[in-house]
């Protein structure tokens, strides 16, 4: 800014090369922005290419360095625990607590400590302001209602060489309602390998084995449990509850001795949620694992190394990923992946040293895998259980396995059980040998290195656009103004009013979700009108008192400031998003920034006739488009769900459940992304 | 009529968003609770913490020293005024709601008194400015209301407004600061005195503001450089006196003052000083009797300031340092980084003698980069007073840069704060990289300011020169 002004008195003097070389991308931004923008979504194309593979930094973990020790013995005392849940499920016992009862009698067999846990659930409520503090201050319980609760089983092995300053943490879910088999199965797993765990000599860290109620939803009864577990309420409010719901039942003096008995273990170092999976697969065994926790963070990247160090290398299972199966079909992919794998032929044709290419095939399934973590990273919604271990900095992981026969032959379902078994064994085991924290601080790796390279491409254009926008301003208006440097004061004004109309815009579907019977098609139509009535609102109240000020001056070339302003918005909106979660801040990038550079004013383009507007003209329109976040998701889903049966109450219910679970996400679309797509349209559509 | 009406419509304005202000502050401690900004490291430091003065004044009640146990480093005279209010509870308020009212009264007052001086240097501006014959200057551009603006910034600043709802008490802080401030600018030397003793014994920093003081005491409100009314008084008397310069000269000859320096306020100044700093150490050594005297206080408060003890995150860049340095280079550092603050006072108040109200604030924003726990509370102060020089700094570079930083930086810092403290993602030095942008950011508005200062002095001497060519001939 203030290197176009000096430039403009003194023309003749022969400037510094760096202020010339400034100048130089001022003049060209316009074909910079497009160029950095390009190269941007390219390196994200590049992306499979550019993977790294995977290694183990922490050398204390040793996974798989030692024979597992689980035997057939284990396996059928397991088989024992799935025959009886199983059988008691066939006769109906109808109350939960048999089950559980069931359990804590094996667990203390084994010469576990064994407690209850009792809790009550809670409908999902909106904190927005939840990522910037501690989870205890999301404890508000309030609306319990004494008839429902669920209840946890929790069995704690003390380490015979350990300080019990640690633990390792097992979980199974389940629903004690309605036992599956895959359920049974889980259990039975988790109890081979606990039994084993009861009898070694190596355990230096106390292992927690936590039956999670899942009757109100897994991830609810591991939340209470975490909850009950390091933030210990003393009195007031959740044991006054408690208290309150006591006096209905029969046998309180067994439940108080119950929940006074909340045992505890040390801090975790890890925890497992063990799953299996109902369905059968075609082929082998496989595991799933699922990582992403709220606001897509991620468990420490070596956990999940080990998990699958250990699954494909010892056990032998096929580690499944998430995939987006439609890109599985795509045309241009198929066609981009070909291209690249013969320009990777082609440069070892030139130097045998450079290895950049991988097959079309793998390539095509790099992006699919690539495009769904990035959207589940983006969602900011936990993918199982394991997300309420994130709260409390415990990294933790999912693990899904799947076998290949369902029948109920008993040879395949020992098999199945001792691999599984096994595979948490090492994972233990190597858990079990960490000194200290987990180390490898990566909470971008995913995709590590690559993505700041893209995100730096990319958000290196606003900062010269915002140049280019500003620098014709300042030639255009000389003196004369009062605030010369600070002309831009009332862009700022603007674009701080329509952010504010996006923080009401996100408080509306509380109120709208208040409403009985509604549909989600009505329910958005409400939300649309409501917020247009409170955006009119707004610029009635806020936009007439504080402009008398700036009345006297004809604003020219408002729209150029506008543009600034709001560029620098969504610059300091996307920079903030990408701490938070960076994958919601890439997708919004892919959206935005093309949008808030492309915005031009209509008018003056199609003043001017020449091919170069009409082509800016056709982009602005179709980013404007797209921009807007409702028919960016049913264009997105159209695309790779297929069109039929699209309905805009499905973004009501996609945005219902990222606002269940209080996502990051949320306020981006609201605070930022809406507020800014706006602003654009304003620029598109200015008077001039 | 019309610029009656326009002024009395000017004023109504500025009252609708006083009275905005404050209810918007009434209905932030509504929801205090629910916010937490209390807890927030940015807002209440070791030393502006209200808990930590309540739980000073649980200790002075069960008769222990209120600074047993590092809880507490403030002044025992605050421990006194607040701490029977942070005691009292209203039943369905939330806590400490009587003394967010005492903060919220001492934001208004503060800015009130910022409009006031806001006015009182314009009048001055004008009046030099007259004198010089710049008065085309002041007229070609509708001159801003300066004190209203600066008001207003100050109350309106959301860092203002979360140092007033967190609960600190930096707000009575600032008030001290302005209270002198203003004190000086009227030539009150009583009240002067007063703020500045106030200030100092509150929050230590303000010493520095002893130099601006006395020059604003001496020489009045800032000025354009003196060189020019040597100038022109040359001219003048160069000149040979033809009628309407007589009438000029003898219009001008009252306010002549501006260059001369004149003892008399500033040896009353420095009188009621010395008279207010013995009623305050009485005060204190007082309260303080039973626990270890006047010493063991100085060693609690500014010996708790200066030597960086409480090693907590915070704003500023000397906790991460201080949690580096080795031990035995400590006490060389401490000396080194306070010494930064003081190795710029001389200099600057030599360049910027004839405005001595710039160069208050300037000292304001170096003390506070530079302090050992620095606040929200502290920014919100310089920022309202840089409001006073709006019509100064027009052409202020990097002023869209700046502003963007301050957002950026202060949405940025309580996310990385809560990545390293409660999501275990992040590091110290995530929450460190954004005070570092804080301080640069800060150094950027110093300087970017001075030198935009610097500008209008040579804008006003080449007009000036202009001037004095045209009378010539």
């Amino acid at each position: 800014m203030g290197e176009s002004e000096s430039e403009n008195e003194a023309p003749k003097v022969k400037l510094r090369p760096i202020v010339r070389l400034g100048m130089f991308l001022i003049s060209h931004s316009h074909l910079l922005s497009v160029v950095c923008c390009t190269a941007g979504v390219l390196t994200l194309l590049l992306l499979p290419l550019l993977a790294k593979n995977t290694y183990i930094s922490e050398n204390a973990l040793m996974p798989g360095s030692a024979n597992p020790m689980l035997s057939s013995q284990e396996v059928s005392e397991a088989n024992g625990l799935v025959k009886d849940l199983t059988s008691l499920d066939l006769k109906r016992m109808a109350s939960g607590i048999e089950s559980q009862r069931l359990i804590a009698q094996y667990m203390s067999n084994l010469g576990a400590e064994v407690s209850f846990q009792k809790f009550y659930p809670q409908s999902n409520q909106f904190h927005p302001l939840h990522f910037f503090s501690s989870p205890d201050s999301a404890t508000i319980r309030e609306n319990i209602s004494c008839s429902s609760y669920g209840l946890n089983t929790v069995g704690i092995i003390r380490a015979p060489r350990g300080d019990g300053k640690e633990a390792i943490v097992l979980v199974t879910p389940y629903n004690s309602e309605k036992i599956g088999l895959g359920e049974a199965l889980s259990l039975g797993i988790a109890y081979s390998v606990f039994s084993l765990l009861t009898r070694v000599t190596w355990l230096a860290k106390d292992i927690i084995w936590v039956v999670a109620d899942s009757k109100y939803g897994e991830y609810a009864a591991v939340d209470a449990w975490l909850r009950d577990y390091y933030i210990p309420v003393f009195s007031g409010l959740g044991i006054q509850n408690a208290e309150m719901c006591h006096g209905l039942e029969e046998n309180t003096i067994r439940e108080r001795n119950m929940r006074d008995g909340f045992k505890r273990a040390g801090t975790m170092a890890a925890a497992l949620v063990i799953k299996v999976a109902d369905r059968s697969e075609q082929f082998e065994d496989s595991l799933s694992i699922y990582a992403e926790a709220s606001n897509g963070q991620m468990p420490n990247l070596d956990l999940i190394n080990i998990v699958n160090y250990l699954a494909v290398h010892r056990q032998g299972l096929r580690i499944k990923v998430e995939k987006m199966w439609s890109l599985l079909n795509c045309k241009w992919l198929k066609i981009l992946g070909e291209i690249l794998e013969s320009l990777g032929h082609l440069a070892k044709n030139l130097n045998p040293q450079w290895k950049f290419g991988i097959p079309a095939a793998d390539y095509v399934e790099g992006t699919a895998t690539l495009t769904s973590s990035l959207y589940y990273q983006a969602l900011g919604i936990p993918t199982g259980p394991h997300g309420a271990f994130r709260d409390y900095q415990v990294d933790a992981v999912t693990l899904e396995i799947s076998s290949r026969v369902s029948s109920n032959n008993k040879g395949r379902q020992n098999d199945f059980l001792l691999r599984g078994g096994r595979l948490i064994e090492g994972v233990i085991r190597s858990v079990n040998n960490l000194l200290e924290k987990f180390h490898q601080s990566f909470f971008l790796y995913l995709l590590t290195s690559p993505t700041s390279l893209y995100a730096h491409a990319n958000n290196l254009d606003p900062s010269f656009e915002k140049n280019e926008s500003n620098h014709p301003a300042s030639a255009a208006d000389e003196l004369g103004i009062t605030l010369r440097s600070w002309k831009w004061l009332y862009a700022a004004k603007k674009v701080l009013v329509v952010h504010l109309w996006g923080a009401v815009v996100l408080l509306l579907p509380y109120f709208i979700c208040q409403i009985p019977n509604c549909t989600p098609t009505t329910s958005f139509v409400v939300w649309v009108l409501l917020s247009i009535f409170s955006l009119l609102i707004l610029f009635w109240i806020l936009g007439s008192p504080f402009s008398y000020v700036y009345a006297s001056q004809p604003q020219q070339r408002e729209w150029a400031l506008l543009k600034s302003v709001t560029i620098s918005a969504a610059f300091i909106g996307l920079c903030l998003m990408s701490v938070i979660n960076f994958a919601t801040a890439e997708i919004g990038a892919l959206l935005m920034v093309p949008m808030c550079l492309m915005a031009h004013p209509l008018k003056l383009d199609v003043k001017s006739r020449k091919l170069r507007n009409f082509s800016r003209v056709a982009c602005n329109l179709a980013l404007g488009f797209i921009g807007f976040p409702p028919t960016a998701f049913l264009v997105f889903k159209g695309v790779f769900e297929g069109f039929d049966g699209i309905s805009v109450g499905d973004f009501w219910n996609w945005l219902e459940s990222i606002w269940a679970w209080s996502s990051a996400t949320y306020l981006y679309i609201g605070m930022i992304h809406l507020p800014c797509w706006i602003l654009c349209i304003h620029v598109i559509l200015h008077p001039c | 009529m019309e610029a009656k009406e326009q002024s009395k419509k000017k004023e109504l304005w500025y009252w609708n968003w006083l009275i905005g202000s404050v209810a918007l502050r009434v209905i932030l401690i509504y929801f205090s609770n629910n916010l937490n900004l209390a807890s927030r490291p940015e807002i209440s430091t070791p030393l502006t913490s209200l808990r930590r003065l309540a739980e000073g004044y649980w200790l002075k009640q069960s008769s222990m020293s209120p600074y047993a146990g590092s809880m507490y480093h403030g002044s025992p005279l605050l421990l006194s005024l607040l701490g029977p209010l942070t005691a009292k509870r209203i039943e369905g308020q939330p806590d400490h709601i009587l003394c967010s009212l005492v903060f919220v009264i001492a934001d208004v007052a503060s800015a009130m008194f910022i409009r006031a001086t806001g006015r009182n240097l314009q009048i001055a501006y004008g009046q030099s400015l007259k004198f010089l014959d710049l008065v085309k200057l002041s007229e070609k551009s509708d001159i801003l209301p300066s004190g209203d603006i600066a008001a207003l910034v100050y109350l309106w600043n959301p860092f203002t407004i979360v140092a007033c709802v967190g609960l600190s008490t930096s707000p009575v802080e600032n008030l001290a600061i302005i209270l002198s401030l203003y004190g000086a600018c009227r030539r009150i030397a009583p009240l002067a005195a007063f703020g500045w003793v106030m200030a100092t014994h509150l929050s230590l920093y303000p010493v520095i503001l002893i130099i601006p003081m006395i020059l604003l005491l001496g020489y009045g409100p800032d000025t354009p450089p003196r060189k020019l009314f040597l100038q022109r008084k040359y001219v003048e008397v160069g000149d040979t006196p033809s009628n309407d310069r007589c009438q000029q000269g003898e219009a001008v000859d009252q306010p002549e003052l501006p260059y001369v320096f004149s003892w008399r306020p500033v040896i009353h100044f420095l009188f009621w000083t010395s008279l207010w700093l013995v009623y305050v150490l009485v005060l204190c050594g007082v309260s303080v009797k039973q626990y270890g005297g006047l010493w063991e206080l100085f060693k609690r408060t500014y010996g708790f300031m200066l030597t960086v003890q409480d090693l907590s995150p915070n704003m500023g860049v000397l906790w991460y340092f201080f949690a580096e340095v080795f031990d035995f280079f400590r006490n060389f550092f401490l000396i080194v980084f306070h010494g930064n603050i003081l190795f710029m006072i001389l200099p600057l108040a030599i360049r910027l003698k004839h405005r001595p109200f710039f160069l208050a604030f300037v000292y304001i924003v170096i003390s506070s980069m530079l302090k050992s726990y620095p606040s929200v509370g502290d920014s919100a102060l310089y920022l309202g007073l840089l409001g006073l020089f709006v019509n100064e700094l027009a052409d202020m570079k990097f002023s869209f840069f700046l502003f963007c930083g301050y957002i950026g930086v202060s949405l940025l810092s309580p996310v990385m704060h809560n990545l390293w403290i409660w999501r275990g993602t992040g590091n110290a030095n995530f929450y460190f990289a954004t005070a570092m942008a804080y301080a640069c950011l800060q150094i950027i508005l110093v300087v970017e300011s001075v030198s935009a200062m610097l500008n209008h002095d040579r804008k006003l001497r080449k007009l000036s020169a202009t001037k004095v060519l045209d009378g010539k001939t």
